[in-house]
């Protein structure tokens, strides 16, 4: 039983943190059609912004405050990333429109980029952030013990869908941005320019990735490849939700997250992930559209 | 049966997410006539041709097919490339065809037989199948254009180029969607010149929206109307009826 | 003018080629001081062949595999494993042992055999990318979908391969393996050395070649159909899943046979050359070479690795990732066609003007 409710708490934390990378890309590629390979290098860059943030924090404010720094973190890394997507939209998504794959092949390149300037500034050895201390420890109830840490992340987590729901569906600028989405020249016609929303809509994907890096610098080191280690399985999500829901992102990233912990009860780690992908894999041959599909009557897309 | 009866099309429902795009669909196809399935936009013209040819699968109903000679085909649950081996042939609403191709490229790629892996990297294309595509394409007017990539040709030059790389497969039934759209009153009065040529050697079967191509061309005319059939005769009939003038005639306009 | 024009890439394939064919002679004649730079020549020759296979899939029929790295260590495996046999008089190697295995596992053993082993460097990736890209193409997930589920799937391997040490020494790979004609380091060694390249060159040769006539053939034109309409094909009556299995399969035997060339060279193999990283390398030089004409993928795995060997020595080697990047990303924006689809452009201006 203990080790039961142990199981599904990693799941459900799992899940969170898969989630949370996937978010973004449920607006980049589930919205947009952008296949952003630099979505994990924008992960990467949210959590060295809580590492930088962290360092400055702790020459201005005395030490029995620091764990302050990590409230600070969560903005700055939002909005760096969130400056960062616009940019990346502004000078290469924008000229990409329509071509997915190419997107894909120009967005590595610049994931090469990143990664390349991560180790250039803060070398290839790994930095750790410290936990700030209203995060250490953890709850036990009946012997389970709950870390703080992964409660906040998926504290975290809802916080960012709460957000995403109000700003996509209950937000002016949400409509124009599915407006966009579904008939963009119709959109153009309305009056909404679509340029600004694209790009808007391009830097929030962007700026949940950097949310998303503040989490992962809490549960280990953050190095130049932090971000590819999280990216697979959140494409995966995407694709197993059905594209262009937020629901399906969010079932997609649990079932993910739940299978990888149980099948890691029975086998080693890897081989779990690697089981719990190709299960995903012979899933989508029943279902190539995924769990939830977008159901339309034009018959070719 | 009727002998002369190519494609039997037999209560036919198809049912999008609870919306019925056709409710009990009947139609007798006739050997080498031409066939109007016209209808005000959301009849479920377009969506006919799909459950024949496979595109879409029908709720309920049953598409039969009786090529000539040989047994009666069910076209229901064979995939797509089944059907165009066995004889039906399909053109697009848009035109669809390998713009990075030339014009001869499209047309060797569409002859019938030869559709194997091994076929398609060993076989040259015989001398005699290289004659009937310059035949066809003299036919459809592209015979000055072979070398041309398809992507280079006119909107109305693409769409003859379609029912080229129909014809070139000697089908039993081609089945056009809007032919003539996009193409001006002269293309359009050759398009039905043409139709007419090559009903001879098979069944043709339209959707269309000019009335005056209907008129031109049409032996028989089914009249869809939400996903229904209201009439079937020849266009003088359909013509005349009073609820086809109040649905569709007298509504629309031309 | 015109005939010149249809050759164009064949003079080129040629010139490549008769200028590979002198590099293992004038470090013979002692012309080429290191003869590590015909070493790292013969691995340009394995990434020529894999990018050909990328090409052959991804240019011509539109299906972009972020995964082939999985099917060029596939052969790579093949080649090392059967190598490493040699070694050990084909008994059980020091990193079974560690492992805890105690005699050679079932896997390794037909590759005591030359000729099964030479076999399984076609088969084992063909096999596998049989099986993939049938149920894959099946079910017509297609586009984006496909590249997002092989980048899965050579994750997942990638996995697999370091999880299963006892079998494949994990991180490290199968290291300290002479080429199939013995050692080919030093001066000592040039004779084997000029064996290994010139099989590697005739392999190039070869897959040109028959890829040069696969294209060529009807069947390269149903691949551009494919690539430019899937359902259009699907109606001309083609059973476009088929054509598309036998295509990845092609060139996953390409990759696979890229492998083993590239063993032979290396000396080593790890499972890093079968990351999702290393595998979109792969496509960056078909991108650059030019998508969609066989000589472009040549050029493109000669010219990027080529920079890459001059360039990432010493202190430039951070500034490398900068410029492959910028590189891709400039590539992919403004120059779809790559370096021969610029020249192609050219000519054809010039041609206008002449005429």
């Amino acid at each position: 039983m203990e080790q039961f409710v142990n199981a599904l708490f990693n799941g459900l934390s799992l899940s969170s943190i898969i989630l949370l990378t996937s978010l973004g890309l449920a607006i980049t590629f589930g919205q947009m059609r952008v296949i952003n390979m630099a979505h994990g290098e924008f992960v990467m860059v949210g959590a060295y912004m809580t590492y930088v943030v962290q360092n400055i924090v702790a020459v201005v404010v005395p030490p029995s405050m620091q764990g302050i720094y990590y409230i600070l973190a969560i903005p700055v890394a939002f909005f760096t990333t969130f400056l960062l997507g616009s940019i990346m939209e502004r000078f290469i998504i924008s000229r990409l429109y329509g071509r997915e794959i190419d997107s894909l092949l120009a967005t590595w390149g610049i994931s090469l980029i990143l990664q390349q300037a991560a180790r250039s500034i803060f070398g290839t050895q790994g930095v750790n952030v410290t936990v700030p201390s209203f995060l250490e420890g953890g709850i036990t109830i009946n012997g389970c013990t709950f870390s703080l840490n992964r409660i906040f992340i998926i504290l975290l987590v809802l916080m960012c869908l709460l957000g995403m729901y109000l700003i996509m569906y209950r937000s002016g600028f949400g409509k124009q941005m599915r407006a966009v989405v579904q008939n963009r020249s119709m959109a153009q016609c309305m009056g909404i320019n679509s340029r600004k929303v694209d790009n808007i809509t391009f830097a929030i994907g962007s700026g949940m990735a950097g949310i998303a890096g503040c989490s992962v610098a809490l549960l280990g080191s953050i190095d130049s490849t932090v971000g590819q280690s999280y990216i697979v399985n959140s494409f995966m999500a995407i694709v197993l939700g059905g594209v262009g829901k937020l629901a399906g992102t969010v079932l997609g990233s649990s079932i993910i997250g739940f299978s990888g912990i149980f099948a890691e009860q029975y086998t080693s780690a890897t081989i779990a992930k690697a089981i719990v992908l190709l299960i995903v894999i012979v899933f989508l041959q029943k279902r190539p559209q995924g769990l939830f599909i977008v159901k339309s009557r034009s018959l070719d897309e | 049966m009727e002998d002369n009866t190519v494609l039997k099309i037999k209560n036919i429902s198809v049912c999008f997410d609870g919306f019925y795009a056709l409710t009990d669909v009947n139609a007798n196809v006739k050997r080498n006539s031409i066939h109007f399935f016209i209808g005000p936009n959301g009849a479920g013209k377009t969506t006919l041709l799909d459950i024949i040819c496979a595109k879409t699968k029908p709720t309920k109903g049953m598409v039969t097919f009786y090529p000539e000679g040989r047994e009666k085909i069910r076209l229901m649950g064979m995939p797509e490339y089944k059907i165009v081996t066995e004889g039906i042939g399909r053109k697009f609403q848009v035109p669809s065809v390998f713009v990075n191709l030339t014009v001869e490229d499209n047309m060797i790629l569409s002859l019938k037989g030869h559709k194997g892996i091994l076929d398609t990297i060993f076989k040259k294309t015989s001398k005699e199948e290289m004659k009937w595509i310059y035949q066809v394409l003299e036919r459809v007017g592209l015979k000055e254009h072979a070398g041309l990539r398809a992507g280079a040709l006119a909107h109305g030059e693409k769409q003859w180029l379609e029912i080229g790389m129909q014809l070139v497969q000697r089908p039993e039934i081609i089945m056009l969607d809007e032919p003539a759209a996009g193409m001006g009153k002269p293309e359009t009065f050759k398009t039905g010149e043409i139709l007419k040529e090559i009903k001879k050697e098979c069944t043709i079967i339209v959707i269309e929206h000019d009335m005056d191509f209907v008129k031109q061309a049409a032996d028989t005319v089914t009249v869809l109307h939400e996903g229904k059939v209201l009439m079937e005769g020849s266009i003088d009939e359909v013509l005349a009826d009073k609820t086809v003038q109040s649905v569709y005639l007298g509504r629309g306009g031309e | 003018m015109k005939k010149l024009k249809n050759q164009g890439s064949n003079i080129c394939f040629l010139v490549i080629v008769i200028l590979l064919a002198l590099a293992p002679i004038l470090a013979g004649a002692g012309i080429i001081k290191s003869t590590s730079m015909v070493l790292f020549l013969g691995k340009c020759i394995a990434f020529a062949i894999v990018a050909i296979g990328l090409d052959l899939i991804w240019g011509y029929t539109g299906i972009l595999s972020l995964g082939h790295g999985l099917y060029f260590c596939l052969g790579g495996y093949a080649m090392a494993m059967y190598l490493k046999l040699q070694e050990t008089q084909g008994g059980i190697t020091d990193f079974m042992q560690v492992g805890g295995l105690t005699e050679l596992p079932l896997i390794w053993r037909p590759f005591q055999n030359i000729f099964v082993s030479m076999l399984m460097v076609f088969v084992v990736p063909g096999a596998a990318a049989g099986i993939i890209g049938y149920f894959i193409f099946k079910s017509r997930v297609k586009g984006v979908y496909f590249s997002i589920i092989s980048q899965a799937l050579t994750w997942a391997a990638y996995s697999m391969f370091i999880a299963l040490s006892p079998y494949t020494n994990g991180n490290v790979g199968i290291t300290e393996i002479k080429s199939l004609f013995g050692s080919i380091k030093g001066s000592g060694n040039i004779d084997n050395m000029m064996k290994v390249f010139y099989l590697a060159l005739l392999l190039l040769v070869l897959a040109y070649a028959s890829s040069k006539y696969l294209v060529d053939s009807k069947f390269g034109k149903l691949l551009i159909a494919i690539r430019d309409g899937e359902n259009r094909t699907y109606f001309s009556g083609y059973k476009v899943s088929k054509f598309k299995t036998f295509i990845y399969v092609i060139s996953a035997v390409f990759a696979g046979v890229a492998g083993a060339v590239f063993v032979n060279f290396n000396g080593s193999i790890t499972p890093s050359q079968m990351t999702i990283s290393y595998s979109i390398t792969m496509v960056i030089w078909v991108a650059v070479g030019g998508r969609g004409t066989i000589i472009g993928a040549i050029i493109g795995a000669f010219l990027i690795n080529l920079c890459e060997y001059n360039l990432s020595s010493g202190s430039l080697v951070d500034i490398w990732q900068y410029i492959i990047g910028a590189i891709f990303c400039i590539t992919i924006l403004f120059f779809k066609g790559g370096i021969v689809g610029l020249v192609k452009e050219r000519i054809s201006k010039v041609d206008r003007k002449t005429d």
